[in-house]
């Protein structure tokens, strides 16, 4: 099964190239506009990375992080800041990564690919240890 | 000895005795017996004398002391006094009474006290016949010295001349501060026929012995007869005179003197000699000079000085104004600061004028004012105290800076920088949005995908607007822009505007309207840069439609015209998402956009800043979920700080 990643950003041309990058790359794609939205899409979707956008209507992108850390389901769930803000890196201290807007779409696969890959494998050794 | 003294006591024994007593001893004596009416007599008689109670019912003795000194300081007040009062007595010395006694009355300490105020009353009548009378004082003087020499021989009469002269300065001492006795006088007699026959020790040694020598020679410039000096002067025209002149000392010298010179006449009335005194004046000269250079360059400073300048007494009236305040506000003095300079009628609130009055200390205020010619200027104004000899305010100077332009600038450039830091974040999301635009028409072509290339392609053609757009409304900020205006018709002006946007309205399926009323007339515009800010606002307006989520809910924008005698009014009204409170008074700074990543911030910002331009003012109201009406109010004719540029020849709209 494709690993699934959550789009979160209020521009949707944005989505839409995160979307076909993902989905190109075989991925499996979900979307919200904004983080009152993310926080629906996530508990329906579960994915297993999500991509956020900081500065969006009704509910901004840290209030969101902060609101997902909290559920024990989603708090270890990687997210990746893709924002035109600058001093992100800030923002949300926890987050993979921190790309500016305009991004390098090979740079983001690669960071996915590798923050997917040591998940599974720390996974894989979790689920060994608990045998 | 007829001084009239006022006896002032609530006691009618008290006035009936001692006012019997006083006139027995000669006074003028008229009785108060109250305060109150005391200084009504005071009024009327002006009495040398007061006599007067301390404690009264109503105005008491001590007021009535206040009172009278500050009408008149020379009136002489005795205090009566019960026992137990000292401190009362005490501050009425302190309050310049001139004595007090106390009750009962000793006949002898009353004595003592009106001879104390008869003392006083000699005294200052003394002093201010010396004072007023100092000329008379001086004329009766040389008179009677001129008297005296006729009689006498030239040498004589020196000796008598100098020994007046010193008494008469010495008179004179007291209150010129002795500069008379340092000032040496050149004096010298002369005869009929211009030959000097006495000089004192001074002429003689700064001079040289000129006696026996013509009376012209001492002078610089001066001979015989055409070009006379002052003595012939007083030869032929009989009478004295008092004239600048410029001396020559032994060794060739110039000694600038103010010479007087008097005629001794003989029995006959014909003159006989001339007395003639010079005071060297190179001093005060050089004193005079030197101040005039001072004044002189004051006067240029507060002329020159890159500011206005008044000096205002304590009513804000001014009493001078520099040459740049009277330029641009007109000759403002004896005006009111306040109707000059900011054309009120009553005091700026926190007037820096009146801080300084009040504390003595120096005041910043920043204003804005008006020209005479109806500019209005930002200033800075600085106040600062003027003193007198005692120290205390009796003007306030203020300077005022024209901080104009660099307000202008400082507000554009803060403006500029805002814009620039705020669109870089909406510059980053479009180009993002274009460089997916790019990737998904390139995949797509790639995968022979011609959903997504369509798709792509149409997303890249929004993009490319948008960014057109937002690049647009940022030029048209950065450049400062002059209203290029002509007269512009209501009812032309309105549909070509809604013929831009209705396209855009119909694609979107939102119903487009517009009502122009027959009164709506004329008004003066840049036609170009106000049909963009309302290109704006109804692009804004149908976009808060297209926002409303409401579902089966019938989307209209509709633009009313309408006029006023010296406005005209558009109403803009729509019933998408509307506004809070915070979004519509956010609305029209940089930057704000309710449309997340779909606005630039800038539209409603130039918008405002354009209607603004005209003099015309925008206002809002909004109710979320209800609609927004923005009402868009244009003055029939610009202001004329709008029309600073020469009108442009331009079709009629």
């Amino acid at each position: 099964m494709p690993h699934k990643i959550l789009i979160v950003d209020d521009d949707p041309y944005i989505v839409k190239y995160l979307v076909d990058i993902l989905s190109d790359n075989g991925y499996a794609t979900c979307s919200a506009s904004d983080g009152a939205d993310a926080m629906a899409v996530l508990e329906r979707e579960k994915p297993d990375l999500v991509t956020l956008d900081l500065e969006m209507p009704n509910e901004w992108g840290p209030r969101f992080y902060r609101k997902m850390t909290k559920e024990p389901a989603f708090k270890d769930t990687p997210v990746i800041v893709i924002s035109g803000l600058s001093g992100i890196h800030l923002a949300i201290r926890n987050a993979v990564a921190s790309l500016k807007k305009p991004f390098d779409p090979n740079k983001l696969l690669e960071i996915i690919r590798q923050t997917l890959g040591e998940q599974e494998r720390s996974q894989a050794a979790q689920a060994s240890d608990d045998e | 000895m007829s001084h009239s003294i006022l006896l002032v006591d609530d006691e009618e024994g008290i006035r009936t005795v001692l006012g019997l007593s006083l006139a027995d001893a000669g006074y003028n004596v008229s009785v108060a017996a109250t305060g109150e009416e005391a200084l009504r007599l005071f009024d009327q008689s002006r009495p040398d004398i007061i006599l007067t109670d301390i404690k009264m019912p109503g105005l008491s003795g001590l007021d009535l002391l206040k009172r009278v000194k500050n009408i008149a300081p020379d009136v002489e007040v005795i205090m009566i006094t019960g026992h137990g009062d000292m401190q009362l007595a005490i501050q009425s010395l302190k309050q310049d009474a001139t004595d007090f006694i106390t009750k009962p009355i000793n006949d002898d300490v009353l004595e003592i006290a009106l001879n104390r105020a008869h003392e006083r009353i000699s005294m200052r009548n003394q002093l201010r016949e010396y004072t007023e009378n100092l000329e008379n004082k001086v004329r009766e003087q040389s008179a009677r010295l001129v008297e005296a020499e006729r009689q006498l021989a030239a040498q004589q009469m020196m000796d008598g001349f100098s020994v007046g002269l010193k008494a008469l300065l010495n008179a004179m001492d007291s209150t010129l501060g002795g500069v008379f006795n340092e000032l040496p006088c050149f004096v010298a007699v002369h005869s009929r026929y211009l030959e000097i026959i006495a000089a004192n020790d001074l002429y003689r040694e700064k001079l040289g012995n000129l006696v026996g020598h013509q009376s012209w020679e001492a002078y610089y410039g001066r001979d015989k007869d055409s070009n006379g000096c002052p003595v012939l002067t007083a030869i032929r025209e009989g009478r004295g005179s008092r004239t600048e002149e410029m001396l020559v000392d032994k060794t060739g010298k110039g000694i600038p003197v103010l010479v007087h010179t008097a005629p001794i006449l003989d029995n006959d009335g014909e003159v006989e000699l001339v007395l003639e005194i010079s005071v060297d004046t190179s001093e005060a000269r050089r004193l005079h000079e030197e101040l005039r250079l001072t004044r002189h360059r004051y006067g240029q400073l507060f002329d020159e000085a890159p500011c206005y300048i008044t000096v205002q007494d304590k009513q804000f009236r001014v009493v001078e104004a520099n040459r740049r305040f009277r330029e641009d506000f007109g000759d403002a003095v004896g005006g009111f600061c306040h109707e000059v300079f900011v054309h009120r009628q009553t005091p700026c609130t926190g007037c820096p004028v009146q801080r300084t009055f009040n504390d003595g200390q120096p005041h910043q205020y920043e204003t804005v004012v008006t020209s005479r010619s109806g500019e209005q200027y930002n200033v800075l104004v600085w106040t600062a105290p003027l003193r007198d000899a005692a120290g205390n305010i009796t003007e306030v100077m203020e300077m005022s800076t024209n901080i104009t332009e660099l307000r202008k600038l400082q507000d554009r450039l803060s403006n500029l920088g805002l814009l620039l830091g705020s669109t870089a974040h909406g510059i980053k999301g479009l180009l993002t949005a274009l460089d997916g635009g790019i990737y998904r028409l390139g995949s797509g072509l790639e995968r022979n995908n011609t959903e997504r290339v369509h798709d792509s392609y149409e997303d890249i053609r929004h993009l490319t607007d948008r960014l057109r757009k937002m690049v647009l409304d940022l030029l048209y900020y950065a450049k400062k822009r002059e209203l290029n205006w002509e007269v512009v018709l209501a009812s032309h002006f309105a549909p070509e505007v809604a013929a831009l946007v209705r396209p855009k309205a119909e694609a979107q399926k939102v119903r487009f309207t517009i009502e122009v009323a027959p009164d709506a007339g004329t008004f003066e515009a840049d036609a170009g840069a106000l049909s963009s800010a309302f290109v704006n606002l109804l692009e804004n307006a149908v976009e808060a439609c297209t926002a409303d989520r409401a579902p089966d809910k019938k989307h209209a924008v509709h633009m009313a015209v309408s006029g006023l005698p010296d406005r005209v009014e558009f109403c803009i009204t729509d019933n998408g998402v509307g506004m809070d409170r915070e979004t519509r008074e956010k609305l029209f700074t940089l930057f704000f956009s309710s449309k997340g990543a779909a606005g630039t911030g800038i539209g409603l910002f130039v918008a405002s800043q354009t209607v603004q331009q005209h003099g015309g003012s925008i206002s809002v109201g909004s109710e979320p979920g209800k609609g927004t009406t923005f009402v868009i109010t244009l003055p029939r004719t610009l202001p004329d700080s709008a029309k600073s540029e020469p009108r442009h020849p331009a079709p009629a709209t």
